[in-house]
């Protein structure tokens, strides 16, 4: 081994080592208070569960709809009856839903709600993974069924074995996101004590009753990433091209009325429970927007400064960070696996281990613990982006450039960085918006004066400020709608 | 021009093995060989996008083998022409010109046929288009050296003749030395002066075209130009027996394989009898299928199925050991 390669190597190493020791550190105090687990098996057990069935429901309602708009040969448009359930941050979804719930009189707290706002939010991203998956690996196979009148049985062995890899990935992607989302159990299960593992972590490191809240919380935050790292073997993004095919459309109402169905009972519903509350007055049905109450609040006002502050900060330096590193692929490829660590794994982990790490610190207690934490986050997901461009031949392309005798820096800044711009686009319109809603993480690491936005409609909903909480949440809404004018590039 | 010697690079089994090769100034040399036979592999290596285990590579009196691509002045017309997708065909040219000047560049492209097209990108061309502001590109360069990697493949017939006799008359003209890999030996035919043909990651013969399909030194190269039947026979003193009669061979004693082109026997009425078991009717020829006794084989003969005809060799035949 040269010298050169020994010190990249090393340094490598010791890059890899300080992205990832926030969760060293969690699991050294996890382990250091393990006795405190036997305790809160069970919960464990009911958060084990939920995160299985949701995944399974998810999979299903998801990969249901994928299945029809492949046979229905849907274009692509239909897909904008999915997306919005998607981009609306998921404890927006719960408080719609809440709301929406207790207009038909029906109980929204618990296990029911929980699920019902998981399936609205997260099945479209089983739909999102396993569509072109259907075009790419089973549209010829269907084909191949077809011309030669496989049908019945025979079709199903046929054509299900080829998808177990793309549907065991999916399933993996859903158990992680469902296993580590906090927002829905929060606004749904929190009120009737329905815990699951982040929920419980954030009650127990907030809780007086507790001799060592932090020690308990890191116990309790080891038990969730030994339950989240087997699904990381399984995660992975099922590629495939989609080919055209010549397939006979098939139960094109079906597909039709499927999705319009979804898109009403995931979005139009919560968003008329939102509205609902937040535009008349509970007690007397008159019409009494909420919003200027609402902006009023100094938590509001507060929450919408940082947020934003944070948010463009966020986006600002991790776009910067793609800029820099998108010259050394290889690097980049390296730094981003790392980084999947706090991308996959469930916020909690990372807001744990940066109490952990950080509590000794000026920075503890301060707006900038947050947005360490949300650069930690959320780098995964802005070189993901960059990468999908880089793979999509822009590495390639200017390396032909350096062919032709363009120096490195030359190449990238005449191609490389022209041609990344749709996918650096993507990359900033995807974290910009995950940073403005966030709540797993500032809801653990927030501190006076440094709330964000997601805490506050934590905060008023706790508060019994419900109609304020619902203004916010729709203005999340909003702006998370937003999106659906952003061009989607290779990442979910 | 180029020199290469002993140049590897191995992949497991696959890769290239011991590369000795020469291209004079101003040379076109066409890599012939079939998909996986390591010709593009030995392009990238000369291009410096791969790294060679061992040899050397010199272009001129330059060792090149561990330069970066950007400093080896060559340039590269690949199969799926890799353009820019952001640059009009102008900017193609002008981004690697030594001095770029938007007159010359304007010429070239009017020299490859893309008058009037200066100003369009990639998504608004042709295939042949594109090829052509590929080509336009890498002259532009002013290389030492112009790589080509399979560059007509993804056209249809008539274009691809058209546009690699336009190419290699535009080469001649400019003097530019020429590395062309191909599987496509009327490619190579039409293209080179002289042809390597590659074979499991090694060069088995260098000459000319017409050598190389005319007097194969290996059962590899004899394949490559393909039109090729091969029989198995036994060799005694320099001759094989054919339905009962001799005929003088030259290569290996013993058994083996004898390999001739369709059109390398001929109607004698002293010949060899064989059968017409079919006609085959090929691009301007009339191929017969024909039973020679030791096994059919495809000549190219005017004659009816079922008829029985005489057959000679015209010239002294060849026969390859068994592996090859």
């Amino acid at each position: 081994m040269s010298f050169p390669r020994y010190v990249a190597t090393a340094f490598w190493l010791l890059s890899s080592l300080g992205v990832a020791l926030p969760l060293l550190v969690l699991a050294w105090r996890g382990l250091g208070n393990i006795r405190t687990l036997p305790g809160v098996l069970d919960l464990a057990g009911v958060s084990l569960l939920l995160a299985l069935v949701g995944s399974l429901l998810c999979l299903v309602v998801g990969g249901g709809l994928a299945w029809l708009a492949f046979r229905a040969r849907l274009h692509p448009g239909w897909d904008v009856l999915l997306l919005p359930a998607y981009l609306v941050p998921p404890f927006v979804g719960a408080l719609g839903f809440l709301y929406a719930l207790q207009l038909l009189g029906l109980r929204p707290y618990g296990v029911g709600g929980i699920l019902l706002a998981w399936t609205a939010h997260y099945a479209p991203i089983a739909y999102l993974l396993l569509r072109p998956t259907l075009e790419s690996k089973l549209a010829p196979l269907l084909v191949a069924c077809e011309v030669h009148g496989v049908t019945g049985w025979r079709r199903i062995k046929a054509l299900l074995p080829p998808l177990f890899p793309a549907l065991a990935a999916a399933f993996g992607a859903l158990y992680l996101s469902l296993l580590g989302n906090f927002g829905v159990p929060a606004v749904l299960g929190l009120p009737a004590q329905v815990y699951t593992l982040p929920t419980l972590a954030y009650t127990r490191l907030f809780s007086p009753a507790s001799p060592d809240p932090l020690g308990e919380a890191a116990a309790i935050g080891l038990l969730l990433g030994l339950l989240a790292t087997p699904a990381l073997l399984l995660f992975s993004q099922p590629s495939g091209e989609p080919s055209p095919r010549s397939l006979r459309p098939r139960l094109v109402w079906a597909a039709r009325i499927g999705l319009v169905l979804f898109a009403l009972a995931a979005v139009v519903f919560p968003l008329t429970g939102l509205l609902q509350r937040a535009l008349f007055n509970t007690f007397t049905g008159a019409f009494q927007p909420a919003f200027a109450t609402a902006w009023e609040l100094p938590l509001v006002r507060q929450g919408l400064t940082n947020s934003v502050l944070l948010a463009l900060l966020a986006t600002g330096l991790l776009l910067l960070m793609g800029l820099l590193l998108a010259p050394q692929p290889r690097a980049m490829r390296r730094l981003r696996q790392v980084l999947d660590l706090h991308y996959l794994l469930p916020g909690t982990l990372l807001a744990l281990g940066l109490i952990l790490l950080l509590a000794p610190t000026p920075l503890y207690a301060t707006p900038w613990i947050l947005l360490l934490a949300y650069l930690l986050n959320f780098a995964a997901l802005m070189l993901r982006s960059i990468e999908a461009g880089l793979e999509a031949g822009i590495e390639r392309l200017v390396g032909v450039g350096r062919l032709f005798g363009l120096r490195h820096e030359r190449a990238w800044w005449k191609i490389g960085f022209p041609l990344l711009q749709p996918y650096l686009a993507a990359g900033v319109f995807l974290v910009l918006p995950l940073c403005l809603a966030e709540l797993t993480l500032s809801a653990m690491l927030y501190a006076p004066g440094s709330e964000t936005l997601g805490v506050a409609v934590l905060s008023a909903l706790n508060g019994g400020l419900f109609r304020e909480a619902a203004a916010i949440g729709l203005i999340l809404m909003a702006l998370s709608l937003l999106l659906l004018a952003v061009p989607r590039r290779g990442v979910v | 021009m180029l020199r290469l010697t002993n140049l590897s690079k191995s992949f497991g089994k696959a890769g290239v093995f011991e590369v000795n090769l020469q291209l004079e100034p101003g040379e076109v040399m066409a890599v012939l060989g079939a998909s996986g036979s390591g010709k593009t592999t030995l392009l990238n290596l000369v291009a410096g996008l791969l790294t060679p285990d061992s040899g050397h590579i010199f272009l001129g009196p330059e060792e090149v083998t561990y330069q970066p691509p950007e400093q080896r002045r060559l340039a590269y017309v690949f199969q799926d022409h890799a353009l820019w997708p952001h640059l009009s065909a102008v900017e193609h040219l002008l981004l690697v010109m030594k001095k770029p000047q938007r007159e010359a560049a304007y010429q070239l492209l009017r020299r490859v046929g893309l008058d009037g097209l200066e100003e369009r990108k990639p998504h608004q061309l042709s295939g042949g288009q594109k090829q052509r502001v590929a080509l336009a590109r890498a002259l532009a360069a002013r290389p030492r050296l112009l790589l080509l990697d399979e560059p007509y493949s993804a056209l249809d017939p008539v274009l691809r003749e058209e546009l690699r006799l336009e190419v290699v008359s535009l080469l001649r003209a400019e003097g530019v030395s020429a590395l062309h890999v191909t599987h496509d030996p009327d490619e190579a035919l039409a293209v080179s002066d002289r042809v390597a043909v590659m074979d499991m990651g090694r060069i088995v013969q260098v000459d000319t075209p017409t050598h190389v399909y005319t007097r194969p030194q290996t059962l590899s190269a004899a394949k490559a130009f393909g039109r090729l039947n091969l029989l198995p026979v036994q060799v005694e003193k320099g001759r094989v027996q054919v339905n009962g009669q001799a005929w003088e061979v030259e290569g290996i004693e013993g058994p083996g394989l004898l390999a001739f082109r369709y059109e390398d026997l001929r109607p004698d009425p002293h010949g060899v009898p064989a059968k017409v078991l079919a006609i085959y009717i090929g691009r301007g020829e009339r191929l017969c299928r024909v039973d020679l006794g030791l096994g059919e084989a495809l000549v190219r003969l005017e004659a009816k199925p079922g008829e029985q005809v005489r057959l000679v060799p015209s010239g002294r035949l060849r026969v390859f050991e068994r592996t090859g």
